[in-house]
């Protein structure tokens, strides 16, 4: 049912909002997990292993034990296996009997200071015999490689069956097709094959993992922590440490930036387990280092694509092969697939087609969700193809898009059609704004394309009004950074008509009969927990005009509060709604760039950034979603990078990890398409996740354009850009990047 | 681990600061800025078990000039307070340029000439420019004052020639040549917001055209900052035509050994200093 409503809104969606929970973390009032304390509390610390692969022989923990103030230190044979995960349950709160990557918690101590707590892990000695180790996916999938995961009969696979997989060093894979690839292959006029990889970054966020885990008087487990799907949290919380799931309450927390990678809880597991053995509440707080191997990262890939074009461009097969690098476990992707995001949409009309993602078992820190799963790498890879087609064919890049974006039907590689294709509209915004100015030399423009689902699922949450005519959301959903706040006291406000400032948002904990929330993720938060605020305020606004049915008309609001809410209302709704089958979104990305050839330093001098958004909610938070999933982009493009070295992740400091600072970010315009409403509240779509993808393939298209140089490989560093500067010349022979 | 017992030292004096050093030997350390001795406490590379904070120690926060006409900077003047000197801008103003490629304005406003120094960080801003400048260490120890020049100063890999019981007072820098130029390059590829991938600092001084002083200072680039003395013999006599500028541009790249890590490859970084050399040459030819 479309959330388009006929009386929908018109100016009090265009001031500019103000956000609900600014002045909380302006002022320093909000909490975060890190700021609880508690009566009692107690510190963890964990050991961790300084191993990629091993046989944990012997755990010593006699010393750790008799340290001062030490209440607890547990092992893995101490709590026995218990393993947590998103999907795919598969990684152990605490190691047992072998440690799959370097950091793995093998040990966890309760002290009564962190200092006491953190001394005591240090002390403990742990035996590893020491297993060969797998780095890389291409040596986890050797016939003969060792086999990361010897029974996994015995995870538990979330909502269903594990599918199977033809090498037991794979996590997942999913493969899509369409039509007879061979038979289109063989009527291209031309046949593109390239390479691309990809590296894992870090989402970056402010907010390290923090958490406090106390069980009450009455066997309730709470937790604050920084998951931002509390439900499903609760719920693999539940099955991982056989707490009913009644006993289990996720307390209300800000969390200060998630990116996806929050999606998946690691301390709160051993901290559970420490809070049992001692009957006090504990608390964790990860340093930035620890953060960066918790095992959300981004996936590190290598894309193999193939691509037949016509000798006028238009694609008629694609076959593309994504290997990734998934680390020492899968608990942190969602997807049944096992692998990274949901099939990834293509905004072009492609007849034929086969795309094939594997995720890989390897002795490495684990790959996560972050923002655009699966997409920074695909589109890397496709994007990036495109343009190398154009110049072969001597087509303008921009024409060639054209040529093959969707039109009014077409499907996508797994056959879903698309509805609203929205392309063309992209592009041709996009061409008005296209520069006509020649560029100087050493210069060069570069766009790319991208298209996102608009996340699905099912948000509840109640309204009650009281008689002076104050409307109180009650939320289960957790505020990551978004604004889902403000978008709920947006879309209450303007349906009922109200200044925003009449309606406050509570946030209630994840437990049995408060409302459930999907949690943040997808991009779906506007869409669906904005859409369940909608359908609620639909219910309370019939609700006050049959108790006084002059509003709005000839009674203000208070007035009509008063009679209908003598008692005060409480209203309670629910909206659902799937992935695949809404318009999805499209963005674009277009960047010029100046390329120093003798050092291949990549300087960033204009971008803009095109996107079908629907209808705008909160016009503010817009704005930030969209530059920062560009800066973002920026990060993946230019600078970002964990580098991980046989295992050991070399630059685990935001000293060494570069984030983009302010001063690298280029003037960015942002060109909103509007009037093509989409599935959520009023018409709106999604932002989160549209620009992040199309950054790095943008980039790497201008500085071909620059300087005919291709690099196949992020980030782009100026040393790769010079080794591709001097294959162009003939200079270099090989690739010293 | 990140926390651990310490004791906090800040003496009201010179004499004091010393004798704190001479009383717990390596076991102390001194703090002036923080900018450095930080972050390496907090990742456990350092662990002293005294910090001995110079803040309150009086005269180490002056800008002046020397008897001989040079520049006296005391130890816990900030970078920032360099860079906005009118005093090193008139002295010599790429000096004050350089200070203030030093990473943030956050940074620039706590950390020290004296901490930078001392900390001796190949990759850092001042010292190759310092170097390029015959720049001094003034050494105060209980008894005695020495100074050493700053290319004898950083002897390794985040190593110095500061004794035990020692604390850099001063950074003196001699008087350039009248008309001396100058340049610093900092390489940065990545953000703008990183150390160096190299860095060059170059000072010459020209006579009716030709070449009387050059000095060539160059971070990131080896184990210490250091000086590319091969190179700048090349320059010295000539008239920096450009066939002169490249061969001691190729000359400068023989005289590094810079380390593989995520600014770039060894090979690669000597390429640049090839090209960053050539770049600062070419800058002060047309000066």
């Amino acid at each position: 049912m479309s959330l388009v409503t006929p009386r929908a809104a018109g100016t009090r969606l265009e001031s500019n909002e103000r956000r609900i929970d600014g002045d909380a973390k302006v002022s320093g009032a909000a909490k975060f997990a890190a700021d609880f304390e508690l009566p009692g509390m107690l510190w963890a610390a964990f050991a961790t292993s300084p191993v990629a692969h091993a046989k944990i022989g012997s755990v010593d923990a006699t010393a750790a034990r008799a340290m001062p103030g030490v209440r607890a230190v547990l092992t893995g044979a101490d709590i026995g296996e218990h393993c947590f995960g998103r999907r795919l349950f598969d990684r152990p709160a605490i190691a047992v009997d072998r440690v799959r990557f370097i950091g793995e918690c093998v040990a966890a101590v309760a002290a009564e200071t962190r200092q006491q707590a953190e001394e005591a892990a240090a002390a403990i000695l742990v035996e590893y015999d020491e297993l060969p180790a797998l780095f890389e996916p291409e040596e986890a999938l050797a016939p003969n490689a060792p086999v990361l995961h010897e029974h996994p009969e015995r995870y538990h696979f979330h909502g269903g069956t594990r599918p199977s997989a033809p090498h037991p060093n794979i996590q997942g894979e999913s493969i899509l097709a369409k039509g007879d690839v061979e038979a289109a292959f063989a009527g291209a006029d031309r046949i593109f094959e390239d390479e691309f990889t990809t590296p894992r970054y870090h989402g970056g966020y402010i907010e390290p993992r923090a958490t406090v885990v106390w069980i009450d008087d009455d066997g309730i487990v709470h937790i604050v922590g920084t998951n931002k799907s509390p439900y499903a949290f609760r719920e693999g919380f539940s099955i991982c440490t056989g707490v009913p799931l009644e006993k289990v309450r996720i307390e209300p927390a800000y969390i200060g930036g998630d990116f996806g990678g929050k999606g998946l809880s690691v301390d709160e597991y051993p901290c559970y387990f420490l809070s049992r053995a001692t009957r006090r509440p504990v608390k964790y707080v990860r340093s930035y280092l620890e953060d960066m191997r918790s095992g959300t990262v981004r996936h590190a890939s290598r894309t193999t694509l193939r691509t037949g074009v016509t000798s006028d461009g238009k694609i008629v097969a694609v076959d593309a092969k994504i290997v990734f690098n998934g680390g020492a476990y899968a608990a942190g992707k969602p997807i049944a697939t096992l692998v990274p995001g949901m099939d990834p949409k293509l905004p072009y009309d492609i007849p034929a087609g086969r795309l094939r993602r594997t995720a890989v078992y390897t002795n490495t820190v684990p790959g996560g969700h972050m923002r655009a799963p699966g997409d920074v790498q695909f589109i890397f890879a496709f994007e990036s193809q495109l343009d190398i087609i154009a110049r072969e064919l001597g087509i303008d890049p921009f024409e060639l898009r054209l040529r093959n974006a969707v039109r009014d039907t077409g499907s996508d590689l797994d056959g879903v059609p698309y509805l609203q294709p929205a392309a063309l509209r992209v592009l041709e915004r996009l061409r008005e704004l296209r520069p006509r100015r020649p560029l100087a030399p050493g210069r060069g423009r570069g766009i790319a394309l991208g298209v996102r689902h608009i996340g699905g699922g099912k948000a509840e949450l109640s309204l009650r009004l009281d008689a002076s005519g104050k409307v109180t959301v009650q939320t289960s959903a957790m505020e990551q950074g978004m604004g889902v706040f403000s978008v709920v006291q947006r879309v209450v406000a303007v349906e009922l008509e109200i200044d925003p400032s009449l309606v406050s948002v509570q946030q209630l904990p994840a437990m049995d009969g408060a409302p459930v929330d999907p949690g943040a993720g997808a991009s779906r938060q506007t869409h669906v927990t904005g859409g369940a605020a909608l359908r609620a305020s639909q219910r309370l606004r019939e609700l006050v005009q049959s108790a006084a049915p002059e509003w709005p008309q000839r009674l203000d609001w208070h007035a009509a509060a008063r009679i209908a809410a003598r008692e005060g209302i409480v209203v309670r709704a629910s909206f659902e709604a799937v992935h695949h089958h809404e318009p999805a979104e499209h963005g674009f990305c277009g960047i010029a760039v100046e390329v120093d050839a003798q050092t291949g330093q990549v300087t960033l001098h204009d971008a803009v950034c095109v996107a079908d958004v629907g209808t705008v909610v909160n016009p503010v938070a817009l704005r930030g979603q969209i530059a920062g999933g560009f800066v973002m982009g920026l990060g993946d493009a230019m600078t970002e990078e964990l580098r991980v070295v046989d295992g050991r992740i070399e630059n685990a400091s935001l000293a060494d990890y570069k984030l983009p600072a302010q001063v690298d970010v280029p003037p960015l315009r942002f060109v909103p398409i509007e009037g093509f409403p989409g599935p959520g509240p009023f018409g709106a779509k999604m932002a989160g996740e549209i620009n992040t993808a199309a950054v790095a393939p943008a980039i790497a298209n201008a500085i071909a354009d620059a300087c005919g140089a291709r690099v196949h490989d992020l980030p782009l560093r100026a040393e790769r850009v010079l080794a591709a500067i001097e294959r162009v010349r003939g200079l270099h022979d090989d690739d010293t990047s | 681990m990140r926390a651990f017992h310490y004791h906090y030292h800040e003496p009201a004096t010179l004499v004091e600061a010393l004798s704190l050093l001479e009383g717990h030997g390596d076991s102390a350390h001194v703090l002036a800025g923080g900018t450095a001795l930080v972050p390496l406490m907090r990742s456990g590379l350092v662990l002293p078990e005294h910090v001995v904070a110079l803040e309150r120690i009086p005269n180490l926060r002056e800008i002046g000039i020397a008897p001989d006409g040079g520049l006296s900077i005391g130890a816990l003047v900030t970078h920032r307070e360099i860079e906005r000197s009118a005093l090193v801008e008139r002295f010599f103003a790429p000096l004050a340029e350089t200070f203030g490629r030093v990473a943030t304005i956050r940074i620039r406003n706590q950390g020290t000439i004296g901490g930078n120094v001392i900390h001796a960080d190949p990759a850092s801003d001042p010292p190759p420019m310092l170097l390029a400048l015959d720049a001094q260490a003034v050494i105060a120890s209980g008894t005695t004052m020495r100074t050493a020049p700053l290319a004898e100063f950083f002897r390794g890999f985040f190593e110095t020639a500061l004794g035990r019981a020692e604390i850099v007072t001063t950074i003196h820098i001699p008087p350039p040549m009248r008309g001396a130029r100058g340049v610093y390059l900092k390489f940065l590829p990545g953000s703008e917001d990183d150390f160096a991938t190299v860095s060059v600092a170059t000072v010459v001084h020209l006579e009716d055209g030709v070449c009387r002083h050059a000095r060539i200072g160059l971070g990131a680039v080896g184990s210490t900052p250091l000086r590319a003395r091969r190179a700048e013999a090349v320059l010295l006599g000539s008239a920096l035509s450009p066939k002169t500028i490249a061969e001691a541009a190729a000359i400068a790249k023989s005289e590094v050994e810079p380390y593989d890590d995520a600014r770039g490859s060894a090979n690669y970084k000597r390429r640049m200093v090839e090209v960053f050399v050539r770049r600062a040459l070419e800058r002060l030819r047309a000066a």
